[in-house]
């Protein structure tokens, strides 16, 4: 049997339904057993433009998507313009055939660069910019296309007096899967699953879906049944929600925010969760109702100065922003650095400078974490590359916090926020919560700052002791102080703790090696990009071409000597980022001398795919320095 | 032994400033609220004025230039059991932190918001804050000001502040009372305390008030207090205090403007979704289990996650 392995896309405009499509389509492959994973594309706007949703269907974990996919599904006349070189030979386009006659100049919703590149494109084809044309030659280069008439369809199926464009996305997914082959049962379910709470939009769309597969069956073609594998309880989350997860399972208890894009999902989605039953004793004995104090604050400054100062009565507190916000939020992270508060800071990085490209992909803000805030101050920066890593590492950012006192500034970046990923139940028992040390006495004067061996002053609390903070420099109780020695001594005592951290944080936690380790060839990078490089890899080493990765987690204290002995004897060193100045591989070169010599570069705001970075790596290997990534509609 | 609410610093005010009658009245205020020494938090921001919590022998936050608002709303909001106290200049709250000041009538958040009126930024040597009016030289300006001023009572007033008060520096005791009224407030208490600035404000000197001041308490008419949640007691009130607002020059109104307790302050606004937030408050809930396991669990909280067949 061979294996399962499709990219789809819907595609429609923004405020068409994409979303629910999306969530119909994961919940109906992981109710039937399979593996999943998804990204939502959009533009900054509610409705209107192009709006798309790439997803990746397999037996195995998905851990990237790939171009070109096996079915595309336009819910509107833009879709089947904008993605027509994402399908190839043998792929399926399903689209709407109430747009047949729509023209390329008609597409209003389409920016006019991108009417520009199609419209040439089209002349180079010698084909007249039309969804009709443009299907005949699709169908002339192999490419399956099905018509639907989804006004039809759905007058015929729920009457008159329902508006068809509200039915499109469902139409949409549920032919995609009928011509998958996934039963229409399961279908069903993953409809119920997604609009569960509103009986009569259940209802509807189930017939829909019945519709669908009727039309399907009409056509005549033919469609290998799915073999329909064991369902298991899992969790549907997006990468916002997984940084959400991991903050409540680490104890977080007073979150501040200000709506941006792509941080803001996370904090909306804990105001949902905001109040629940706990345990508090091992054996689920005791249980009580407990919630978390969520503050939409009037800016981003008083969003990270409420947590720094939540963070001083004892509560775990957190802030979650993106590029625009966290520029806001730079003085205040010195604050927290020269007062040594335990705050953590989620970042959303999203296409910059500036406003730059607020719902697309980025990797450009890692200089900018770690050097954000104006004087020398410790700070730690760690780096998610997926949903179950984000869990775990929300929860580590608090430890780490609490541990050493400082800030902790936890990367995420736009493809993982709006991903789709499919996971097991993390347990509670996995969680380690590991908090601040304490004072000794509670009748001796407390010092806010009293030097140690390891810099890490025991906590104090408002509420409980007396003591003072300033964003002066101070003295150990916490009074400004501008005495030379102080000074020096101060300053030392905080960034000493990096140190310590340095020793204490285990290796896991710092860089990941993947692949062959004696590979003359290795690869570097971080965040999201860690899927694709590592499936890239495996179609490379099944050509005989051996690769290691070293995935970087850690970058502040930045783990030099490791990351020195991972890229130990490698000839090339490729550098895979999604930005332009290839900011880790400078950090590689500051902190390790190492010179990264490859690079593989991407900075217009889409998906990194693992086709692209396979193709890339052999362009690396056939002599050049360069490549720059440029897929992604 | 009564808790001794100075600290044994040397206060580095310029001699005749405002600032130590502030002093003063806060630290009697506290004295007299008598709340546990540990319970107070004093917050400031940037400026000669937010040195103030150094200077109080209770936990002091000097933060940032213009923060001190948002500083003081995660601690309330963090653990509602403190009393939060705030010292800001005229233009630390009213200039670089305007925003926060908005946002904090919109709030309620139960803490007092004590509002150093010198009409100068005294630390930078003398600029012209918020405060002062238009076509007004004070010494350490090139030029007379060419900004016009605000009014600090009219715009709390018209962002829902519950307790609009004013206080003169150089009356310590009555600048007392009207903190300790403000602190015993529920809701956002804000005190517009006037204050000379010997070194840069040469117009509105000591000698200046002292001839201007009146007391809005000494009129046995005047009752600035919302004895009914009723739309039109609230609306007198309002207008009230608002026209009470536009009286300065020859004579200055000082004591409460207005006074509303029948608006939910936000913790309350808080409790209605997390009905034992002042019971188990962020700052104290417990968050693991005596192994160091989580206590909150995933399958309970985020079931709605769930793909369920």
């Amino acid at each position: 049997m061979s294996k399962t392995d499709i990219d789809l896309i819907i595609g429609g405009p923004q405020g068409g339904g994409i979303d629910s499509a999306a969530q119909v389509v994961i919940r109906s492959f992981t109710i039937a057993g399979f593996e999943s994973y998804g990204l939502r594309e959009y533009h900054s706007n509610i409705k209107g433009r192009h709006s798309y949703f790439h997803v990746r269907i397999k037996e195995e974990p998905v851990r990237s998507l790939r171009y070109p996919i096996d079915m595309l599904v336009c819910l509107d006349g833009e879709t089947p313009f904008v993605h027509m070189d994402d399908v190839t030979e043998g792929s399926i386009i399903v689209y709407d055939s109430d747009f047949e006659n729509t023209k390329l100049e008609q597409v209003v919703t389409m920016e006019p660069e991108t009417q520009k590149h199609l419209r040439e494109k089209f002349q180079s084809l010698k084909v007249e910019p039309v969804v009709k044309n443009l299907m005949e030659y699709q169908k002339s280069r192999g490419v399956k296309v099905v018509p639907v008439s989804f006004r039809k369809l759905i007058t015929d199926t729920l009457g008159q007096n329902k508006p068809p464009a509200r039915y499109s996305n469902t139409l949409g997914a549920s032919i995609s899967m009928a011509m998958l082959g996934l039963p229409a049962d399961i279908t069903k379910s993953g409809i119920a699953s997604v609009f569960g709470r509103k009986k009569e939009v259940v209802e509807d769309n189930e017939k829909i879906v019945d519709a669908a597969y009727k039309y399907v069956d009409s056509l005549g073609i033919k469609v290998n049944k799915l073999n329909v594998r064991e369902y298991r309880e899992r969790f549907m989350v997006t990468g916002n929600e997984a940084v959400g997860i991991g903050k409540v399972l680490g104890g977080l208890k007073f979150q501040t925010y200000y709506p941006i894009t792509p941080a803001a999902d996370e904090s909306f989605f804990l105001e949902g969760h905001d109040y629940f039953e706990e345990a508090i004793e091992n054996q689920n004995e005791q249980l009580r109702k407990t919630g978390v104090v969520i503050v939409q604050a009037e800016d981003e400054i008083s969003a990270i100065a409420m947590a720094i100062s939540g963070a001083m009565t004892g509560a775990r507190t957190a802030t979650a922003t993106s590029g625009p916000g966290f520029s806001l939020m730079a003085e205040a992270l010195g604050y927290a650095g020269i007062n040594e508060i335990p705050v953590v800071l989620t970042l959303y990085q999203r296409g910059g400078p500036s406003t730059g490209l607020p719902t697309r992909n980025s990797q450009a803000d890692l200089l900018f974490a770690l050097n954000a805030g104006h004087g020398d101050f410790p700070r730690i920066v760690i780096s998610s590359g997926d949903a179950e890593e984000a869990i775990f590492d929300a929860v580590k950012a608090f430890n780490y916090a609490e541990r050493y006192q400082m800030p902790v500034i936890h990367i995420m970046d736009k493809v993982l926020a709006n991903s789709f990923y499919v996971i097991d139940k993390v347990d509670s028992s996995k969680i380690k919560i590991q908090r601040w040390i304490l004072p000794t006495s509670d009748t001796d004067e407390y010092l806010r700052f009293k030097f140690t061996e390891t810099g890490i002053s025991p906590m104090g609390f408002f509420g409980k002791q007396i003591f003072w903070l300033t964003g002066d420099e101070h003295n150990e109780l916490g009074h400004i102080t501008e005495d030379p020695e102080t000074r020096d001594a101060m300053m030392e005592k905080r960034m000493k703790k990096l140190e310590i951290a340095s020793k204490e944080i285990p290796l896991e936690d710092k860089l990941l090696v993947f692949g062959d380790k004696g590979a003359e060839i290795a690869i570097v990078s971080w965040g999201s990009n860690k899927g694709p490089i590592l499936d890239a890899m495996e179609k490379l080493k099944a050509e005989g071409i051996k690769t290691r990765f070293v995935y970087l987690r850690l970058f502040s204290p930045f783990p030099s000597k490791e990351v020195a002995e991972a890229l130990k004897g490698a000839k090339i060193i490729i550098d895979i980022e999604n930005n332009y100045s290839a900011q880790a591989a400078l950090v590689i070169k500051e902190y390790t001398g190492i010179n990264v010599n490859k690079f593989i570069l991407k900075y217009n705001g889409r998906h990194v795919t693992e086709d692209e970075v396979y193709k890339s790596i052999k362009e690396v290997l056939n002599g050049k320095d360069k490549v720059v990534m440029t897929s992604g509609a | 032994m009564a808790h001794n609410f100075k600290t044994d610093l040397w206060v580095d005010w310029c001699p005749g400033c405002g600032d130590f009658g502030i002093l003063a009245a806060i630290q009697q205020a506290l004295a007299e609220y008598n709340a546990k020494p540990e319970n107070y938090v004093i917050v400031s921001g940037i400026g000669c004025s937010a040195k103030t919590p150094h200077y109080v022998n209770v936990s002091g936050i000097h933060t940032l230039h213009g923060r001190a608002i948002p500083f003081a709303t995660g601690i309330k909001l963090s653990n509602p059991n403190l009393t939060v106290i705030l010292d800001g200049g005229d233009g630390d709250l009213l200039s670089i932190g305007a925003g926060h000041f908005v946002a904090a009538g919109r709030r309620n958040v139960d803490f007092t918001i004590i509002l150093h009126n010198n009409g100068v930024y005294g630390l930078t040597k003398g600029q012209a804050s918020p405060t002062l009016p238009r076509g007004t030289k004070t010494k350490g300006l090139q030029r007379p000001n060419i900004y016009d001023s605000l009014n600090p009572i009219a715009l709390a007033l018209s962002v829902g502040y519950t307790f609009v008060a004013r206080a003169y520096a150089f009356n310590i005791r009555h600048a007392k009372d009207i903190i300790l009224r403000a602190i015993k407030h529920k809701g956002t208490a804000v005190i517009d305390l006037l204050q000379p600035c010997p070194t840069y404000n040469d117009i509105n000197t000591k000698e200046w008030y002292d001839q201007r001041i009146y007391y809005l308490d000494q009129d046995k008419e005047w009752d600035p207090i919302v004895r009914k949640p009723e739309e039109e007691e609230v609306e007198r009130k309002y207008l009230q205090a608002i026209n009470k607002s536009l009286e300065w020059g020859d004579k200055i109104p000082v004591g409460v403007f207005y006074q509303n307790e029948f608006v939910p302050t936000y913790e309350e606004r808080i409790k209605q979704n997390f009905p034992n937030y002042f019971e188990d408050p962020p700052a104290t809930s417990q968050i693991s289990k005596k192994d160091g396991s989580a206590v909150a669990d995933m399958e309970n909280i985020f079931k709605d996650k769930i793909v369920r067949k």
